[in-house]
């Protein structure tokens, strides 16, 4: 048995992708460094990252499947699935060998399980779009805490340098020690620890607890239903919510 | 007063309206400026009653002139009142938009003084945010009855979505419950709106700089249960809203009693229920192809409280059924009971590749507990029961949800309307 092992990075990852394309072992598994477990009874590859070849697959991916599909592979790789490396290769090989409408393929527990990650993941993404908080903090950035299940920081940062263009403001998963900064002009990824301490604008506790109160008043008393409002707010996104953070 | 008890007041005062939708409008931000709309809306936060919170939902002012029965807000009723300044709402939304709170404004008001002057606050504040603070996100602005066309027009061009309320779905109810509001001066505005969204459309076509012009429709909102009106006059009108004015949205509000007034029903709670059936039914007149007269007849003019309108339906028109999955035209799909349009649209794409089994279904998650009466795969049929109208009634009767069938009760009227 073979398994491809890969660094970790969506390139590594195509790269790896490429590789067992090419070589004559072809990987059972495709599987991040991080997440490796070692057996005695499989064969590792490790697959050197090269950008030049995983550019050639993305690609491929797109003009001889779809733009969706690259789509769906780009989200599974976000969603963090020990699997998904390996979902991805079944799928992009499926791919290759119907085309376009692979994503019509419903009955195929490959595109299945593509379809239920990636949408997992676009959800968990559109989500934050709206419960994303900002603090605005002193010499005015505003900033956000998140801890999503999934790697979705990518996912927000465009949305938020179209809405806020004008302002800086930083996105921070503490999760992963990763933040997006964004300056005014453009948004890039950072790895590892903030430095400094949050010191709030001035305004910011009286704005907070407008929003609280706000929040408070908009309900209505005879139609109290917590069990809906958990369901489309699950309780592990209150404790960064202004409005909810003392309900944790 | 402090704008934190001014927002208390403001915001309590404008729960009752339903809507909170921030979809239908691609505003782009502008250079310099704040703010975009996101085509399928954003919710930010959802409240304790489960409702979603996507703008900041407040009255201008709640002092107002008329004494509606059924308002919280009418003139005699003894509440905290209540105004903003337009800077006041301008200052707010943009605060609450940097911190991503909301996706917009929404902004009502009761009316102040007059029609005119109440709707010339409302355009002033949309001026502010749009011109002076270059706020580019979502704004859905009441349009006040009564108020001069050319004040309603100046401000459909700066918000992307207006609305004006229907209140109570029929001339009697108003004249009963709201002797000062006509359903004229009501039926106007949405006309004049509706037909200024079409002529700015056909502008559009030949001139790319021809503006906007509410473009992210126009909605309205009913309450349901503090008349006599049954069902079917309410999904009739809904339906006529949606054919003659093109509106985006109807909504829905269950009656809360928020006043003491001898017109009025006594409830011992919101008709909770029959809301949720007249958007179950809505929802088949918007996206599933049905009319109103498929749904309600005048011998039986309001809804099963015990089933769904789709399953009464189909119970009703058994000679259509079973459907067989691999051949049944889409638009058939999307009338098997249980079966939505995601449902139908992936059936209709994966039928291509090879036939579908019941399996197959299964997996692709199409949701059978209600279907699986109604369907045939490959020739072979699955409900247990038998195909016989009386026992599968009996079987989706059984399977509804405990929580909703056991609110009937509470939510009937008790005196007054009933015969």
């Amino acid at each position: 048995m073979i398994h491809y092992i890969y660094d970790g990075s969506f390139e590594g990852l195509l790269t790896a992708i490429y590789e067992a394309y090419y070589r004559k072992e072809k990987p059972e598994k495709i599987i991040a460094k991080a997440d490796l477990q070692e057996s005695f009874l499989v064969t590792y590859i490790h697959i050197a990252t090269e950008e030049e070849k995983a550019d050639k697959v993305y690609s491929a991916i797109r003009e001889k499947i779809s733009s969706r599909a690259l789509k769906n592979v780009f989200y599974l790789f976000l969603s963090e699935d020990m699997e998904a490396a390996t979902y991805i290769y079944n799928y992009i090989k499926l791919g290759f060998s119907i085309g376009g409408k692979i994503d019509q393929y419903h009955t195929h527990d490959i595109v299945q399980h593509v379809h239920k990650i990636s949408h997992k993941v676009g959800k968990e993404a559109h989500r934050l779009l709206g419960l994303v908080r900002f603090q605005k903090l002193q010499g005015d950035i505003y900033y956000a805490f998140i801890e999503p299940d999934h790697n979705v920081t990518a996912l927000l940062a465009p949305h938020f340098s179209k809405r806020m263009a004008s302002e800086n403001w930083i996105i921070h998963d503490g999760r992963r020690n990763i933040a997006a900064l964004y300056n005014k002009t453009c948004w890039i990824i950072k790895e590892g620890d903030l430095q400094g301490e949050l010191l709030l604008d001035e305004e910011e506790l009286a704005y907070q607890e407008m929003w609280q109160s706000y929040f408070k008043s908009i309900a209505i008393k005879n139609r109290k239903n917590p069990k809906l409002q958990r369901s489309y707010m699950p309780k592990r996104y209150w404790r960064h919510l202004i409005e909810l953070k003392n309900k944790t | 007063m402090e704008v934190l008890q001014k927002l208390e007041i403001l915001a309590d005062a404008a729960k009752y309206d339903v809507s909170c939708s921030s979809s239908g409008s691609n505003r782009k931000n502008t250079k310099g400026g704040i703010g975009n709309a996101h085509r399928s809306g954003i919710c930010h936060s959802w409240s304790e009653d489960g409702r979603c919170i996507s703008l900041l939902k407040i009255l201008f002012t709640n002092e107002c002139i008329y004494n509606c029965a059924y308002c919280v807000n009418r003139s005699s009723n003894d509440v905290p009142r209540a105004s903003f300044t337009p800077e006041e709402v301008a200052e707010l939304t943009i605060n609450f938009y940097k911190r991503n709170y909301i996706e917009g404004l929404f902004l009502s008001a009761a009316v102040v003084k007059s029609p005119d002057y109440t709707m010339e606050l409302l355009l002033r504040t949309a001026k502010l945010l749009r011109h002076h603070h270059q706020f580019n996100g979502y704004i859905h602005m009441k349009a006040i009855p009564g108020a001069d066309p050319k004040l309603i027009y100046q401000a459909g061009q700066l918000v992307d979505r207006m609305s004006v309320n229907i209140e109570l779905p029929s001339s009697n109810g108003l004249k009963l419950l709201a002797p000062q509001k006509k359903k004229e001066s009501i039926i106007k505005p949405m006309g004049f709106i509706a037909n200024q969204i079409i002529q700015k459309v056909e502008e559009r076509k030949l001139y790319k700089n021809a503006g906007k012009f509410v473009p992210g429709g126009q909605s309205t909102q009913l309450i349901v249960g503090a008349t006599a009106d049954h069902d079917l006059s309410i999904l009739r009108l809904t339906e006529g809203l949606y054919n003659q004015f093109g509106l985006k949205r109807v909504y829905y509000s269950a009656y809360v009693p928020v006043s003491q007034d001898e017109r009025l029903p006594t409830l011992a709670a919101p008709p909770l229920l029959r809301e949720h059936r007249l958007y179950q039914a809505d929802w088949l007149l918007r996206f599933y192809g049905f009319t109103s007269k498929e749904l309600l007849q005048e011998h039986q003019p309001n809804f099963d409280t015990t089933l769904d309108p789709k399953c009464d339906w189909a119970l009703r028109n058994m000679q259509l059924f079973p459907v067989e999955i691999n051949k049944a035209p889409y638009e058939m799909l999307l009338r098997i009971p249980g079966i939505g349009v995601k449902s139908a649209k992936r059936i209709a794409a994966a039928r291509r590749f090879h036939s579908l089994s019941y399996d197959n279904l299964k997996k692709m998650g199409v949701v059978l507990k209600r279907a699986k009466h109604f369907i045939t795969c490959g020739g072979k049929y699955y409900g247990e029961v038998g195909f016989k109208e009386n026992l599968i009634r009996q079987a989706l009767v059984l399977q509804e949800p405990k929580g909703k069938t056991s609110g009937i009760e509470e939510g009937q009227q008790l005196s007054m309307f009933t015969h």
